[in-house]
């Protein structure tokens, strides 16, 4: 269908990126052919969401070719385009659980496969440990001789079952892939545990944010008044409960004290109970479920963030609020404590007391007026997180990878064997002898020559060119080179 | 008259005819693969042997003498609905685009647009099957916006030509499109 594109439209690059492009360009620097792969992608809403909109974005300016692959939301089925020629395969692939696919480790294959081949992939780059679509594709490049990066954007704990079992998931998953990339230090030393990996395949990048989103505000909040800011989804895993017994608590104490709580999920109703029961309308609002862009606009009403997260690899959310000027309070849970130099955030333990304490010295502090002014926190956060910094790091683990050999398949089954446990180890290997099988057969019924290749949209040859794209967005001309 | 060899997406061989009456008016004649002895042939014996091991069960000849009407009828059906001999595209710059199938028992199934509908003629993909294909698609104009496409109609949707096929006709498509505009 026509192409048409989805959320951030102020996220489009702007012209001088494109000069840098053609700069990196000539002086030849290697490109890729990259497949991300993962579950969620917009119009779904999130840090992993964010995080592969903008990597594609900026490895596409650095010249490599990129698509995405994600299943299928709703009526948003098929490809798509999105802005520079990012090309999007919505699969019809059904949903199981939290908007991610089923796995059986076979039923992706074909599509997958197909998928590969017509666009020449190289690199296949999943992502988020929760997506079963990854870990199959995972699985399947394996199978086909790719290159498989993958990256980790969450912590898991060691003790109940969920995390056990998809541990073992992610041991069978990981222990044959040529790179994995962790957002954080602590997110880093979290999946070596838990997938026993060697630490010299796993590299750290931090998530970015683009500083031009979030740029602060003064004039738009009340001065009279002191405001803390929530904006996260209302989880078990973000702390909701802890804030529950912080609001109370530090209403009583400071008349001129607001909350403002954005984000939507299951918690909500411990919050709505709180604000019935000491009648704190006025002073608490919710605002329910925030789009991407509007969380600037909330972000800027307040003096203090607040985050009270009980895990987290690399919170994204402090940073943003950081680089609109407020100051941050937060939890000293999991890479938090890398991701910002002390003088810009109060970290505290995760219980109400200390939360309480840490809120309170930060009140004490903008009554006292020593805080920076949020032009100075912003122009020194900007520098510290950039999207171009995250893509730059990842092509060198690309260009790395590219130069490694994919485990032949007797290497492959001996390393599932050794590295995963016997029983696992040999269930799973007899799972990569069938999907083996699985797809000499489809070679057999459609071979490789007959599977048409894709035009390319971005890349060394893309075919996407910046003067098409403001006036003929309605349809796919783009798609047919020379013409 | 020109005629070239393609081949469809599932790998059988198509043969693409242009004719071309004017310089505005161009006809493109995509002849399906033809039907298999081999498959005929399969589909046949299943059937028959299927009544065979239901008549050696039931002992009762009806069942083969429906095997072979089923058969019979089933052959019927499919080459009068479902195999389609033939599709043609015929472009007039100044009428219109006529879509014709001809099935393999003669039948034909012929949709006209008008050009003053017609918005563009594009290729485009789409997920089909287990498969990622590129089609030819005729946008309609829709009739309350100038930007707006109310319509996709699909092109050659049975026989499912290759991209180099449909690279042929989109350039001959945009040809005759360019002249209307100017």
């Amino acid at each position: 269908m026509a192409c048409r594109r989805i959320g951030c439209h102020g996220h489009t690059l702007s012209p001088a990126s494109s000069i840098n492009c053609v700069k990196a360009l000539a002086t030849g620097i290697r490109t890729h052919s990259i497949c991300m792969v993962s579950d969620f992608f917009y119009p779904n809403m999130g840090g992993v969401e964010s995080h592969i909109y903008q990597l594609s974005h900026c490895l596409i300016e650095r010249g490599h070719k990129v698509i995405i692959v994600t299943h299928a939301y709703g009526n948003r089925k098929g490809i798509r385009y999105l802005a520079n020629g990012l090309k999007v395969y919505y699969l019809p692939l059904k949903v199981m659980y939290n908007q991610s696919t089923a796995t059986t480790l076979f039923h992706s294959l074909p599509l997958l496969r197909y998928i590969f081949v017509r666009e020449r992939v190289t690199i296949v780059h999943s992502h988020s440990s929760f997506s079963s679509m990854a870990h199959d594709a995972l699985f399947h490049a394996k199978t086909m001789g790719l290159q498989t990066v993958f990256t980790d954007h969450s912590l898991f704990g060691f003790a109940d079952v969920s995390s056990v079992l998809t541990n073992k998931l992610l041991t069978v998953s990981l222990c044959d892939t040529n790179h994995i990339i962790c957002v954080s230090y602590t997110s880093k030393e979290n999946t070596v545990l838990r997938a026993a990996l060697n630490p010299e395949i796993v590299s750290v990048i931090p998530n970015a944010v683009d500083p031009t989103d979030f740029t602060p505000d003064p004039s738009r909040r009340d001065d009279s008044t002191i405001t803390v800011v929530v904006v996260s989804r209302l989880v078990y895993r973000k702390g909701i409960d802890l804030l529950s017994g912080i609001i109370p608590e530090l209403c009583q104490k400071y008349p001129d004290l607001h909350f403002l709580v954005g984000g939507e999920g299951p918690k909500r109703i411990v919050l709505e109970e709180v604000r019935e029961r000491y009648q704190l309308h006025d002073r608490v609002r919710l605002l329910g479920a925030l789009e991407h862009q509007d969380v600037r606009n909330v972000l800027v009403q307040g003096h203090i963030f607040l985050n009270t997260s009980l895990t987290e690899a690399f919170c994204m959310a402090i940073v943003e609020a950081a680089s609109c000027g407020l100051q941050v309070v937060s939890t000293r849970v999991g890479g938090i404590p890398e991701v910002l130099p002390e003088n810009l955030i109060v970290l505290c333990e995760p219980s109400v007391k200390s939360l309480c304490d840490g809120l309170e010295k930060a009140v004490a502090q903008i009554r006292s007026g020593t805080l920076p002014t949020p032009e100075t926190i912003h122009n020194k956060v900007k520098t510290f997180y950039t999207w171009r910094n995250v893509a730059e790091r990842t092509a060198k683990v690309y260009d790395r990878v590219a130069d490694e050999v994919v485990l032949p398949m007797d290497k492959r089954l001996d390393r599932l064997i050794s590295h995963c446990g016997s029983v696992t180890g040999c269930i799973f290997a007899l799972f990569a002898v069938l999907s083996f099988l699985f797809l000499v057969f489809l070679r057999w019924m459609t071979p490789d020559s007959i599977i048409d290749v894709a035009v390319d949209a971005t890349g060394p040859s893309g075919a996407w060119t910046q003067q098409y794209f403001p006036s003929k967005k309605g349809s796919e001309k783009e798609e047919i080179p020379d013409c | 008259m020109e005629e070239g060899v393609y081949r469809a997406v599932s790998g059988g061989r198509i043969a693409l005819q242009r004719r071309q009456y004017s310089a505005s008016c161009r006809e493109f004649s995509v002849r399906c693969p033809r039907l298999q002895l081999r498959s005929l042939s399969a589909a046949t014996c299943s059937v028959w042997l299927a009544a065979y091991g239901l008549f050696v069960l039931s002992q009762n000849s009806m069942v083969l003498s429906a095997a072979i009407f089923i058969t019979l009828i089933g052959l019927i059906v499919y080459l009068h609905f479902v195999k389609i001999d033939h599709e043609s595209l015929l472009v007039i710059g100044s009428l219109g685009i006529q879509m014709t199938s001809s099935y393999a028992s003669g039948k034909e199934n012929t949709t006209f647009i008008e050009m003053s509908q017609v918005k563009d003629v594009v290729i485009n993909e789409a997920i089909y099957m287990q498969k990622v294909i590129y089609y030819l698609c005729i946008l309609l104009q829709d009739p309350g916006e100038p930007h707006g496409v109310s319509e996709v109609v699909p092109l050659f949707q049975s026989s499912k030509p290759r991209l180099d096929c449909l690279v042929e006709v989109y350039r001959s498509c945009q040809e005759i499109l360019e002249q209307r505009k100017t």
